[in-house]
Parts: structure tokens; sequence; C-alpha cells
């Protein structure tokens, strides 16, 4: 409980220097509009951690929030591997020729096995403290809004642990992504012209200037499909189905709340924080998905009958 | 078997300050910096890092290798940025054009339009020096942080036990995992494996990366076993975690930290009440 109440604490002090910055700079200057890019980062980071620990208060008692040695090796692993995979991919060693505005990060698939197959911390921390450090690599500066989605990711992608019985829960989380990826979808289709913020055209040397090309529109479409494949194909290996449904939903979710926060940080309208930003991230971030975490999930459950643990 | 960041003990000015301190520090200068537009507010924190870096008695060509890579994206992307001037559009309403050269040639009916304006300058320049300052103090700290160092930093710095031993761990897997990447990728082109053309559709891409990805992962899993057996015969997780070295607090931490938090709180307060924002010298407008 202290705990808790030191958290509060700390958070309105925050809010309480903030509010009186306001207060006073209005007293000083009247016509006082404030700019909050900066400060927004942060609140965002603050909601997101929000969200983890509102999550952790429900299920407190679930087994997955066990932090023993094994996950505190595994989220290490998970995070400089994901480091070490988005730097790689991140244009600077594979120059990626972009075919039709999608962008090449396999790396996702690194946050969301590591959530499902370890657990949701294991999985927040990969995706969070790997994509900074990966962010760190590049050299090119940190995105601390980002962060957090990646880290949500892994998170709800270990949110599987919540449910002994995969199976009953596979159908709930498939209609929930569902719905979630016609709604976007049908946001792209009636503003096809949205551009696309997170293309960059070496060949034209534009930033987030092209329209949104179809084949990036329909990724999320495309993506889904195939998980839809993936699920039922391999119906009898639950293992398999529940990585990749649990998996989509994460994508989805985590990515769409670091989308949706450039809404206040960067001034976007929804449309385009959504169309020209969630989609091709999350869209490609999904087919992705769909193919390597099977393989990923395959792989590991031969690993453990190898070694037998 | 480990790869190693290349840090080594010098007696520069980094390092005589405790690595929390130096690691606050650094966070408060990356929120400050973060803040402003301004070039002449820029300037400031570009001074700051021009100092670290001069004063941290590390050679030339030991930091070669990572330094000519940073720099050469952000010559890259300044010149981007300069040549379209794309990313400064939200941060000024209209341009001054300086000049404008239009080259001689036309490509595939498209002739080239340099279009030189004051904000574009001023932008690129701003960005340059912005980014440089962020990544020369990220450079520094892989090769002034003692790896001895980096759990009982973190756990200094007030996380949990097991989460500063996460972060620890992480960094030295880093350098590891790089390498096992590029092994891994030597052992497939030896089996015919191509990656140096990454074009095709999507599903195509994934194919073709696959194979390097998944060895490295389910390796890295594997080799975990054994450090997890070693942390568990150390009885690690059992009780509140003890490292061999101490760090303690000097006066001259206590200052720094003091110097951080003002700096970064100022910074916020600055820009929240609206100055710092982008800048072009009168001097430049026609």
């Amino acid at each position: 409980m202290k705990k808790v109440w030191s958290v509060v604490l700390s958070l309105a002090a925050v809010l309480a220097f903030f509010l009186g910055i306001w207060l006073i700079g209005r007293i000083i200057n009247p016509s006082l509009n404030l700019d909050q890019t900066a400060l927004l980062r942060f609140v965002f980071v603050g909601v997101g951690l929000l969200i983890v620990f509102v999550v952790y208060l429900l299920t407190k008692n679930s087994k997955m929030w066990e932090v023993g040695t094994r996950q505190v090796v595994y989220m290490a692993i998970g995070a400089a591997l994901y480091a070490i995979l988005s730097y790689l991919f991140n244009g600077t060693v594979f120059v990626v020729p972009s075919v039709s505005q999608v962008a090449l990060r396999p790396a996702i698939a690194i946050p969301m096995f590591f959530g499902y197959a370890f657990g949701p911390v294991v999985g927040f921390f990969t995706g969070a403290v790997g994509n900074m450090f990966g962010d760190a690599l590049t050299g090119f500066g940190l995105s601390p809004q980002w962060s957090i989605g990646n880290g949500l990711v892994g998170f709800v992608a270990g949110l599987a642990w919540l449910f002994t019985d995969k199976k009953k829960s596979l159908n709930v989380v498939l209609i929930v992504s569902a719905v979630l990826a016609a709604l976007a979808t049908v946001l792209y289709l009636v503003n096809p012209n949205t551009a696309n913020g997170v293309f960059f055209d070496a060949a034209n040397n534009i930033f987030g200037d092209a329209k949104i090309s179809l084949g990036a529109g329909l990724s999320l479409v495309v993506g889904f499909v195939i998980v839809l494949l993936v699920r039922f194909i391999f119906h009898k290996n639950i293992d398999v189905a529940a990585a990749v449904t649990w998996a989509m939903l994460g994508n989805i979710l985590g990515i769409g709340f670091a989308a949706v926060s450039d809404i206040w940080i960067n001034g976007y309208s929804p449309v385009v924080a959504l169309v020209g930003e969630f989609i091709p991230s999350a869209g490609p971030n999904l087919i992705f998905a769909a193919i390597l975490v099977p393989l990923l999930v395959g792989a590991y459950a031969s690993i453990q009958k190898q070694t037998g643990r | 078997m480990l790869v190693a960041w290349r840090y080594r003990k010098r007696d520069s000015l980094l390092q005589s300050f405790d690595p929390r301190a130096w690691i606050i520090f650094f966070l408060c200068f990356l929120g400050s910096t973060l803040c402003f537009w301004d070039f002449r507010y820029l300037l400031l924190f570009f001074g700051i890092a021009l100092l670290s870096v001069f004063t941290s008695g590390i050679r030339w060509n030991e930091m070669a290798r990572a330094w000519i890579f940073i720099m050469g994206f952000i010559l890259f992307f300044s010149l981007l940025t300069f040549l379209t001037g794309r990313g400064g559009m939200e941060l000024y309403g209209s341009e001054h054009s300086l000049a404008k050269l239009t080259a001689t040639f036309t490509i595939f009916g498209w002739r080239p339009v340099l279009n030189i304006s004051a904000e574009k300058t001023m932008y690129a320049l701003s960005m340059l020096i912005r980014v440089f300052s962020i990544a020369s103090m990220t450079i520094l700290i892989p090769y002034s942080l003692n790896p001895a160092h980096y759990g009982i930093t973190f756990r200094g710095l007030g996380l949990p036990d097991k989460i500063a031993y996460g972060m620890d761990l992480t960094m030295r897997f880093i350098p590891t995992f790089g390498r096992d990447f590029s092994l891994t990728m030597d052992a497939q082109k030896a089996r015919g494996y191509e990656i140096e053309k990454l074009d095709g559709g999507l599903f195509a891409q994934v194919k073709k990366l696959a194979p390097l990805i998944i060895p490295v992962t389910i390796h890295a899993i594997a080799g975990s076993e054994d450090i997890i057996d070693a942390m568990d015969l150390r009885a690690f997780g059992v009780g509140p975690r003890t490292w061999l070295e101490t760090l303690t607090y000097r006066k001259r931490d206590r200052v720094l930290i003091a110097v951080g938090v003002v700096l970064f709180l100022f910074s916020l307060a600055l820009s929240l009440l609206g100055y710092g924002k982008f800048w072009v010298p009168a001097f430049m407008i026609p």
C-alpha cells in the first residue's frame, strides 16, 4: 500500500509543479499559449505505465506476475535481441528499398514472442527497453512514447497467460482484434488521400509526404487475414494459434497507443494519426507477426523438447 | 562468450563523477535539449556536449568507427532536411528565399530545383547541432561507464533489484548478440543464403529474413539456460541483492545532479512559457 501512495504522491507533485508554471506564466504573460510537446511525451509515458499498473492491480494474484531468475534473464535477452534487430533493420545497416511503402520491421516479432512465451513482465521489458536501446544505438534519439507503445505490444501478448484455458479466450481476442482492424481500415477507405507519416521515400527524399498507398492502407486487413489463416490451419497446435492471436491484439493495442498519443504530441488530427501512422506501422507488423511468431513458437517448442525444460 | 563494450578506465571529467550522477545528468540533458528548437539555446547544450567529448580522454581511433557512422548519419539527414525542408514545415509559417539554384540538367524530364531559404538553412543547422549534442552524449556512455557498475548504477537510481539486474544483463548482451548475428549470417551465407538484395514483395522479404532471425533468437534462449543456472546457484532473488562495489555520492556528484535537475526544470518551464521556439536570425532575412 505504501508503494501505491508514494507513486500517487509523486504524480501529484509533478502535476502541481506544472500547474504552478502555468498559473505563474499567465500572470506574467496574459496571452500565454502553452507549448506542450516535450511535456506531453512524458505524460503519455505516464499514461502507458498507468495502464500496466491498473492491469497489475486487477490481476495481482495471477501467476503471470512472478519475476524470478528465469524472467530476469529472459527479459534481458529479449531486450538485447530487440535492440540489435531494430538497429540492424532501421535502415542503417540493411538499406531497405521500400516496396509499396511498407517498412521492414521484422524485429517486432521479438516482443510478441517473448511476451507470449514468458509472460507480460518480460514482454513489456523487452519491448520498452529494447526499443530504447535500439533507438540509442541508431544514434538518432529516443522517443519515449513509442518505447512504451512497444512495451505494451509485448505486455498485451503476455496477457495470454491470464487465461488457463487458451482455446476459449482465442475467439474473444480474435473478435476484438477484428473489430479494431476493421474500424481502422474503414477510416482509411474513407480517407484514402492521407499522407503516410512513417514512410520515408528515399528515391524522392520525402518524409511523410507521399499519399498512403493501397498496399500500405490495406496491410492491416491483409495481416488480419493471414493471422486468421494461421489460426485455423494450426487449430490443433493451440500454442501457435494462441501466440499469433494474442500477438495481433498486442500489436494493435501497443502501436495504437503510440499512434494515438501523437494526436496530442504532434498535433495530428485523429485521422492522420490513425491512417497515416497507425496503419502503415501496425499493418506490416502484423504480417511479420503472423509469419515469424509461429516459426519462433515452433522452434522454441522443439528446443523445449530437446533440453527437457 | 561475451563480447564487451569498449570501456577503459580513464582520468576524465566524465569518469570523475559517480555513474548514477552522470546518468541522471544525461537524462536531464536529453530532456532539456528536446525542449528547444532555438539555435541560440541549443548552442548551450552543444557546448556542454563538446566539453564532455573533449575531456573524455578517449582517443580518436578508439571511437572512430562509432563517430564516423553517427556523423555520416547526422550529416545525411541534415542535408536531406536542408534540401527538402519537409520536417520543419510545422515550425515556420513562411519562407524567405535566399537563393534558388536551378540545375542545368533534367532527370527524366524533371528539373531539380534547389530552393535555399533562410528558414531551411536555420532548420538544418538547428537540427544538426541538436542531434549532434544528443548523439555525442549518448556515444560517450558505453565508453565511460564501467560495465561492472551497470547493475549497481541502476539499483542506485532506485530501480528494484531485479529490474536493475535485467538492465545490466541487457547491456552486456547487446554486443554479444551483435556478434552472434554476424556469425549466423556468415553461416547461412556458406549455405547459399543471399541477403544483399532485399527486394521482392513483402512475403519474399519475410521469407528471406526468417533464416536470420529465428536461429539467433533460439540460440540466445538456449544459451540462457546456463546463465539462469549460474544465477540460481548464486541464490539470485532469494534476498536483497548486494554488489561487490559500493557507489557513494561525493559533493561534486550532488552538485552535478542539482545542476542537471535545475537545468531540466528550467528548460521545461521556458518551453512551456513559449520561449526557445524556432528562430531565424534577422540578418538572414532579405
